[in-house]
């Protein structure tokens, strides 16, 4: 059995932690683990409607992503925008740039895109071939452009830097232009932006939406990006991009992320609008009273409630500093980046009342002992439900939020955690029956 | 030919790895980078494959990669056997381990002294064929060392070797050679290589009185069974009635025993009924019938026979994965030399009968009449334990688009 004292004694906590490095995995054998950037860049793709996939790499990694694309109906399903180039063991020796030529015309001639992804995967960058340069060749070839990203897994922790990464190699397809009125979204990985109150919220104001990279746009799209009058960047993978088109543009941007704390939301509209030239919109007044009422009518309810942060799409410091404030009590946090300076007005928050165990994601199996141990009445993340039912834990379920922004997030995810904190007394009452 | 347009063949490492995860009581840990273990786990989950406490990655990072270091993989090894006191574990290859030539037979050789658990590694890494390559691996690795010695004899057992997770309706054909094999002969099924099986079975199977060996993939470990404890073997699988009445007899003639004679009987009326299609066929005044069967060798060779049998020529019998682990493989089975050969065939066929996977079915011509044969499945999902394709049940199953087609047909 796998004992949960000893692996809660090998981690840090958090405020011991002085840097990313410092985050302990839960174990050395890891299940499921991290998605691969691989992984990310298809979701990237994804959105990109008229923008063709090609993965150079082994049958599996193909596969697996194919696999992932089929039920798809962005990605067209099986006869979709996601194909490969498979690479065998003369392609690892000899270098698989003849194997990628052929591919690629067959490509051009069938699918006649408007652009193509190269995404490399691990073996690529292990036999160390040159797709940037491939891809500036077919570029000038095809008249097409080609867009090599690099999805080795073994550099980094997750699949967050596939996802940055091809929206950055967007950068190269973006054409100097008059400047507009739209506004530029940047970032939203999933979910429909219209579905969200920032979206009413700029319409109402006037502001036209254009460009919105990744989550729906076209090549044409993302040429003429640059006539934005400004970029909101909805998650930080869409900084570098972002930094790349000020510079280059002008363009200025905001970063409005998924933030949960009325307070942060209310401060990055007011930046937004100011960088618009705009007033702020008499209705976000409400919207914060409203989001602000919801997180006092929570408190009561989330006293004491303890638990486990898996994963969500919010900010998982933002996020955690915000449920301190509601009076909950983190247990354990499962990250792979904290950096002491830069998180610095979360982690005083979030220390002032307690000290959290911090671990690296996506490794359930060592979880199992260690609930019996601290005894959360909640995990919030991907988890199996029923599992964690007969420990008495209630899962928070927050993939919703995938498709919000603004206040809207509050109002859901402190309704969400009152729930699940009301199902999880009823779990505990089982559990002692 | 260099482009995929849809899945590819599933490697040899895949192939390994739906294997041994079908085994109770062993584990298996990837030494790779975790995304693709996390990707595969889908894969595996329409399988029917568990994955709960099985597989375990050991992630890679750049050090690894570069300076070679495998102590990820050393701890991995040591945290498993305590916190699970798993019987085996598995240490497989990634892609990435196999290209900077990872050691980790090495490994598992001076690991093995500090762990319970036996050690087995699988250094294939996805470079050394395709997925039907990978089954003979680990058969014949599994045949190799895991059965015990001196096994006590199980005269009414039967091993079943050479069979995939992979396959299409997998655990429906398990489930119907466990029934003929029982009313047949009042056998059961001890180990499976490589199905919903466990390391005790796998242990005792020197003790069986017979290895099935369901495709050629599972040839040299039911040789080497032989030649470690004698065990007869049996090869092929029952397609069609008169398969499956040819595949009984062997086992027959291999145990010395006798068919049930109601089973016999049963299967004599099925062969009898079949008989009409011949003449069905005879009546067609304008169509040409003619089936095309796409799908694993022995399958396709299987089905084949089938239709022979009913009267209905057979135009391609095209395998989806390559033959390198089929010995003297029937000329009659061709392998695409490309996807695209195999799609553009496909879009060429008119009023046939079609069997085939979903992403070959999926580029036929309405004018066809087809049934998803092999996997991959993309439409839907396999549920029913219940809906073979071997045996009678499956010859029932595949009889059903044989009335269809010739309904068609004119």
């Amino acid at each position: 059995m796998i004992d949960g004292h000893e692996i809660l004694s090998q981690l840090g906590k958090l405020r011991d932690v002085t840097g990313s490095k410092d985050i302990r995995p839960l174990s050395w054998a890891l299940f499921p683990g991290t998605h691969c950037p691989l992984m990310g860049a298809a979701m990237a793709v994804r959105g990109i409607r008229d923008a063709v996939l090609l993965v150079v790499g082994t049958d599996e990694c193909a596969y697996y992503t194919k696999h992932m694309t089929i039920h798809s109906d962005d990605f067209g399903g099986l006869h979709g925008r996601c194909v490969s180039a498979v690479l065998d063991t003369r392609d690892v020796t000899f270098g698989c740039k003849a194997k990628l030529d052929a591919a690629v015309e067959e490509l051009v001639a069938e699918y006649r895109p408007e652009a193509v992804f190269i995404v490399t995967t691990c073996v690529v960058e292990v036999i160390g071939d040159d797709v940037d340069a491939f891809a500036e060749g077919y570029t000038a070839r095809y008249g097409l452009p080609f867009l090599a990203v690099h999805t080795e897994h073994f550099k980094c922790e997750n699949h967050l830097p596939g996802l940055e990464r091809t929206i950055t190699a967007c950068f190269g397809l973006m054409e100097a232009g008059p400047r507009g009125g739209t506004v530029n979204l940047l970032g939203q990985r999933m979910g429909d932006f219209s579905a969200t109150e920032l979206y009413r919220v700029l319409t109402g104001a006037g502001v036209k939406v254009g460009m919105q990279l990744p989550c729906g746009c076209t090549v044409a799209d993302i040429r003429g990006a640059a006539a934005a009058r400004a970029n909101i960047v909805v998650n930080p993978i869409a900084l570098p991009l972002a930094e790349k088109m000020k510079e280059r543009f002008g363009t200025p941007y905001v970063l409005f992320d998924k933030y949960t704390s009325p307070v942060r939301i209310r401060k990055a509209y007011a930046e937004l609008f100011a960088a618009l030239g705009l007033p702020l919109p008499e209705e976000l007044d409400a919207l914060y009273r409203e989001a602000a009422e919801a997180a006092e009518a929570a408190k009561p309810a989330l006293q004491g409630v303890r638990y486990i942060y898996g994963n969500t799409p919010f900010d998982c410091l933002e996020f955690n500093q915000f449920m301190v404030s509601l009076g909950m009590v983190p247990q354990l946090i499962q990250t792979v980046s904290v950096e002491p300076e830069r998180d610095r007005a979360y982690l005083a928050d979030i220390l002032a009342g307690s000290d959290p165990y911090v671990t690296k994601t996506a490794n359930i199996a060592p979880l199992q002992p260690v609930y019996d141990i601290l005894r959360p009445d909640l995990y919030l993340g991907h988890e199996f439900a029923a599992r964690l039912r007969k420990k008495g834990i209630a899962m928070v379920r927050s993939d919703r939020a995938s498709s919000m922004l603004g206040f809207e997030v509050t109002v859901f995810i402190t309704e969400e955690l009152a729930r699940a904190a009301a199902e999880a007394r009823d779990y505990r009452k089982e559990v002692q029956v | 030919m260099s482009l995929t347009r849809f899945l590819p063949v599933p490697s040899d490492r895949m192939g390994i790895l739906w294997s041994l995860l079908a085994i109770d009581g062993c584990v298996v840990l990837e030494y790779g980078p975790a995304g693709t273990t996390h990707f595969s786990v889908g894969l595996f989950g329409e399988l029917g494959v568990d994955r709960q406490n099985r597989l375990f990655t050991t992630h890679m990072r750049e050090d690894d990669v570069v300076m070679g270091d495998v102590s990820r993989l050393e701890k991995a090894i040591v945290e498993i056997d305590r916190n699970l006191s798993p019987k085996a574990i598995f240490v497989v290859a990634s892609s990435v381990a196999a290209v900077i030539g990872a050691d980790i037979r090495g490994v598992c050789s001076y690991m093995q002294e500090r762990v319970s658990a036996r050690l087995i590694a699988f250094e294939q890494g996805g470079f050394r064929g395709d997925y039907a390559v990978g089954l003979m691996e680990a058969y014949k690795l599994l045949a190799e060392q895991l059965p015990a010695d001196d096994p006590a004899p199980q005269p009414d057992t039967v091993n079943l070797i050479g069979f995939s997770m992979g396959s299409y309706r997998a655990l429906s054909d398990r489930w119907e050679l466990e029934d003929l094999l029982r009313r047949a002969f009042g056998l059961r099924v001890g180990a499976c290589l490589c199905g919903e099986t466990g390391m005790e079975e796998i242990e005792r199977m020197g003790g069986a009185a017979l290895n099935l060996v369901l495709r050629e993939e599972g040839l040299p470990a039911a040789r080497m069974l032989r030649a470690r404890f004698g065990t007869p073997m049996v090869t092929g699988a029952p397609y069609g009635y008169a398969g499956t009445l040819e595949w009984l007899q062997k086992i027959a003639d291999a145990l010395g025993r006798e068919i049930d004679p109601v089973l016999r009987a049963e299967i004599a009326e099925r062969l009898s009924d079949a008989s009409q299609y011949r003449m069905s066929l005879m009546m067609l005044r304008k169509d040409r019938p003619a089936v095309t069967v796409v799908g694993e060798y022995r399958a396709v060779l299987g089905a084949g026979g089938f239709f022979e049998s009913l009267g209905l020529p057979v135009e391609n019998r095209i395998s989806l994965h390559s033959l390198r682990a089929v010995p003297d493989p029937d000329p009659s089975v061709r392998v695409c030399a490309s996807e695209k050969e195999r799609l553009d065939l496909l879009r060429g066929l008119h009023r046939q009968l079609i069997l085939a996977d979903d992403p070959s079915l999926s580029v036929c011509p309405a004018d066809n009449v087809t049934l998803r044969f092999a996997m991959p499945v993309t439409r839907g999902a396999q549920v029913a334990r219940h809906l073979p394709l071997m045996g009678l049940r499956g010859a029932d199953y595949i009889a059903e688009s044989v009335e269809e087609y010739l309904q068609m047909l004119r």
